[in-house]
Order: structure tokens, then sequence, then C-alpha cells
């Protein structure tokens, strides 16, 4: 880790020493915002596959989520800008209902969700952004406060970031910083609840009230988590380059460390040296997902976009990325706007995705009651994923159309297919409207 | 790896030195396309990769906070 800071530092100091030279580009100041801009965001995402980790990577993972965001931008001077970006998001879950998949009406299985009161939760967050640029436009500061909320879980985020462009524009570097403090209320499965300290065992209303099959001695090792804080520190460097007339490119290396509860409290494990007990069709868990309390990540990504004429642009995108659980991963994608008029584009795009799997993974049933840590997320398991989305964008600058005082300036619309070698397949609709403040 | 992430570093920088692209020659380059970053509308897309994908970062996208446990 010590090595790549020192590298990247190295080679950022050698451009900023190379790049001083005074930007003779300054002619006048223009507003960093012209005028108040407001973008509405929405989607609509759709997923299921037969690997869940709520039933330990066995059963539904069909989710439904639909958000709603309003990002608004407003000059507050020529240098200054206030951007205010707020969401939420609903979502209906096979996961979040079999955390208790004995509260619905029909008998308790894993591929199905349960139609209990846990199906359903609300996401919301809340962004707050101030930049300041500099007279030439040449430094960009930014300062960020975010919080963001769900039943079981809260987060509050700060974050700040420095941009230098020099070398008149031609090139930039930047550097961002980003803290998380985020805080569970840990929700475990539910027929380990009455396992914890000073709870009724096989007593409580859950086992009188339904019948065990299988191993009619259910005696899980429960113990609840301590500690419900997770902390993330993200360090992140960034340096773009123009290259020709019609091409730039630019690489990005983030680094990240977490610590804390970094498991989720609700996604059980099933140990292969424990003998299986059910009520309906579900297995009871042995236990729940248990991960190390730290991860490190590193992710270096570079893009590269030409512009062939004016009807084609070429954007691609790569990745590596690597953590100490054990995951390393590439992305590659490739998107190509196609200019139809000079306000329709049309936004053909291909993504792939793979990973190894975390060290700590294993299928269902395949952990011992023995090992220290022990998952069956497969979104931590060995996978690759294929990604075709089709995007159409109308634009009019001039924005003749106006809804009150709001002119607008930009639609857009895309829907993506996403689909994984391990069965789980999503689609996601997006739309986005940007409208300008007269 | 890191050895051609470095190398790939130091080939951009020298690249600095040569080419100087004038503001008036920008017309291409000020294609809201050719952006290096991705569009706003791509913006729930990217989020719901940071959830089903173990790796995240370098791309813009979130690196942290929220849980993405569903």
């Amino acid at each position: 880790m010590k090595y790549i800071s020192f590298i990247v530092l190295s080679v950022l100091s050698i451009q900023l020493a190379i790049g001083q030279a005074p930007d003779s580009t300054q002619v006048y100041k223009k507003r960093v915002l012209e005028s108040t801009e407001i973008e509405f965001l929405s989607s609509y995402y759709n997923q299921d596959g037969d690997n869940a980790a709520v039933s330990g990577g066995i059963g539904s993972e069909e989710l439904t989520d639909v958000t709603a965001t309003f990002i608004v931008s407003i000059p507050l001077n020529d240098d200054d800008v206030l951007t205010i970006d707020a969401g939420i998001s609903a979502y209906t879950s096979a996961s979040s209902s079999n955390v208790d998949p004995f509260d619905g009406s029909n008998p308790a299985d894993p591929f199905v969700a349960s139609s209990g009161a846990s199906q359903s939760d609300l996401w919301s967050n809340l962004t707050g952004s101030y930049s300041h640029s500099s007279d030439d436009r040449n430094d960009i500061w930014s300062a960020k406060l975010s919080v963001s909320a769900e039943y079981d879980y809260f987060s509050v985020g700060v974050g700040g970031s420095y941009t230098k462009l020099f070398n008149e524009k031609n090139t930039e570097i930047s550097i961002n910083g980003n803290i998380y403090l985020d805080t569970w209320n840990a929700l475990y499965p539910t027929e380990l609840r009455p396992f914890e300290v000073g709870g009724n065992g096989l007593n409580s209303n859950l086992f009188t009230q339904n019948t065990i099959t299988g191993n009619t001695n259910y005696n899980p090792n429960f113990t609840a988590f301590d500690n419900e804080g997770r902390n993330t520190y993200a360090l992140g460097f960034g340096f773009s380059q123009i290259l020709s007339k019609n091409l730039q490119g630019s690489l990005a290396l983030d680094l990240v460390k977490q610590d804390g509860l970094l498991s989720t409290p609700f996604q059980r494990v099933y140990f292969s040296d424990i003998a299986d007990s059910f009520i309906d069709n579900f297995q009871l868990a042995d236990d729940i997902e248990r991960l190390p309390d730290t991860r490190s990540k590193i992710a270096v990504g570079g893009r590269l976009n030409y512009y062939i004429n004016e009807t084609f642009v070429v954007r691609t995108f790569y990745r590596y990325y690597t953590d100490d659980w054990g995951i390393k991963s590439h992305t590659a994608s490739v998107e190509v706007p196609i200019k139809i008029t000079d306000k329709f584009t049309l936004y053909p795009s291909y993504r792939f995705y793979n990973q190894t799997a975390a060290d700590y993974f294993d299928v269902y049933e395949g952990h011992l009651s023995t090992n220290e840590f022990y998952t069956s997320d497969y979104d931590l398991s060995k996978y690759s994923a294929n990604q075709f989305s089709f995007g159409a964008s109308y634009t009019d600058i001039f924005t003749k159309f106006h809804i009150w005082n709001l002119g607008l300036k930009s639609i857009d619309l895309k829907y993506t297919q996403y689909d994984r070698n391990n069965t789980l397949s999503a689609n996601i609709i997006t739309a986005g409207f940007k409208f300008v403040l007269d | 790896m890191i050895k051609r992430i470095v190398l790939l570093v130091m080939v951009l920088t020298l690249s600095t030195s040569c080419v100087v692209v004038k503001e008036y020659e920008k017309v291409n380059l000020n294609d809201p396309d050719m952006v290096l970053a991705d569009k706003k509308v791509d913006r729930n897309i990217s989020t719901a990769h940071s959830y089903r994908e173990a790796a995240s970062g370098a791309n813009g996208g979130k690196t942290g906070g929220g849980c993405g446990c569903n």
C-alpha cells in the first residue's frame, strides 16, 4: 500500500513540477454555472436468482427497487456552486422478507418470499456539496456531507476533493477523501433470536407454535455481534490528459479501508457437520455470516474516449480491483454514442465483469462449524457477468420546452440487462430529466 | 500489474509535454459524450453494481456508505 501511494504521489509531484508554467488561457471569468439546474433521476430495478444469502446460498434472490432522486445545483456567485442531492429508494425483496420467513400466511420456503411485514423497506439519502473554483478555473475545491438511512442501517459521510488543471487545461490531477461512519441496527434471522443471551430457546413462541422436523433438537451456538459500527475510509487519486484533438484519457486509483461490522447480520450459514432442522420447507440457520472486521481494497481504473466524427464517439473503461479478502476482479466496458441528429443520440453499450471468490465463501452446506469465518453470499463468489445497455438521449441546448419557468435541457432513457453465470439476472430502466431555471 | 500501471501513468505523464491542444481546438473534446465520467443517468446502474459486485471504486461511483445488503 505504501509503495503504491509513494509511486502515485511521486508521479503527481513530477507532473505538478512540469506543469507549473503560467497558464495563458485566462481571458475572462466565466461563471462556473450560469443558472440553477434541476435534475430528476428515476429507476426501476428488478432481479432474481437462486442463491439467496439470507437463506444460506439457496433460495429466491427476487428484488424490486424503485428510486427517485432530485439534484439541485445552485450557483451562489461566479465561483461557488451548492448542490443538494436528495433521493429515496423503495424496495421489496425476498432477502428482507426471509429474515422472518414464518410471518406469512403460506408455509415457509427459501424459494418463496414471505408476505410478512419485513418484505419491504425504504432507503433515503441527502447529500449536500459545495464547490469553489479559482478565478482562472485551474483550482477546484469541494466538500460534501451525506446522510442515508434505512430501517436497519444509518450512514453519515463527509468528504472533500481538490482538483488542479494545468498545461493549458490539457492535464488534470485530483485527490479526494471520504469517510463514512455507518451504524447497523442488527436484525438476525428470526429463529436465532431466542438463542441470544437471555433468550427462551426452544420455549419461544416460534418453536411452540411450529413443528421442527429433521433434527428436532435445534440448538444453534449463536452469539450476537458486540460492535454494530462500520467505518469506511476512502482515498482517491485522479489523473486525466488530453492526448490529441480527438482523444483523451484518465486514470483513477482508489484506496479503501473498512473496519467494524462487515458481515450482514441476517445472512444465514448452514454447516455440513451439523444436522439439519426445518420448519415447513425452511431450513433453520446454524449461524449467521461471519467475516473479518477489517477489509482493504485497491481499485485502479482507466478511461479512454475517442471522438471519431460528428456521428460516433467511442467510450471505453477498464478497472482492476483487489482486496485482502482474496477477491480479484476485472471490469471492462465500451459504449458507442451515435448522434442521429443534433438533438438525439443513441447509446448502445456492453460491459464485462468477473471476480474471484472471497477466501471465506463456500456454497450451501459447504462450511464447517469449526471455521472462523464463513459466508454463502454469492455476491462474494466467483462469477462473471455480461451487461448490455441501450439508451437514448434528447438534448435541447435552447431549452424551448418549459414547465413553469423551468426549461427542459435534456431527457435520458436507458434499459440495461445484466446476467451473471450463477443464475442471477437483473434488468434496470433508468430515466433522467434535466431542467434549467430561467 | 503495478509495474504496468506505473508505466501507463508515466507514458501519459510524458505525453503532456508533447501535446498541447489549445482551447479553440477543443470543440470535439468538449462534446458531452467525451466527458471522462459516467453520465448521471448511469448512476443507479453503478450503484446496483456496487451492491451486487464485490469490486467497487475507480469509476467515480460509490466507495462506501449505505448497506446494499438486500
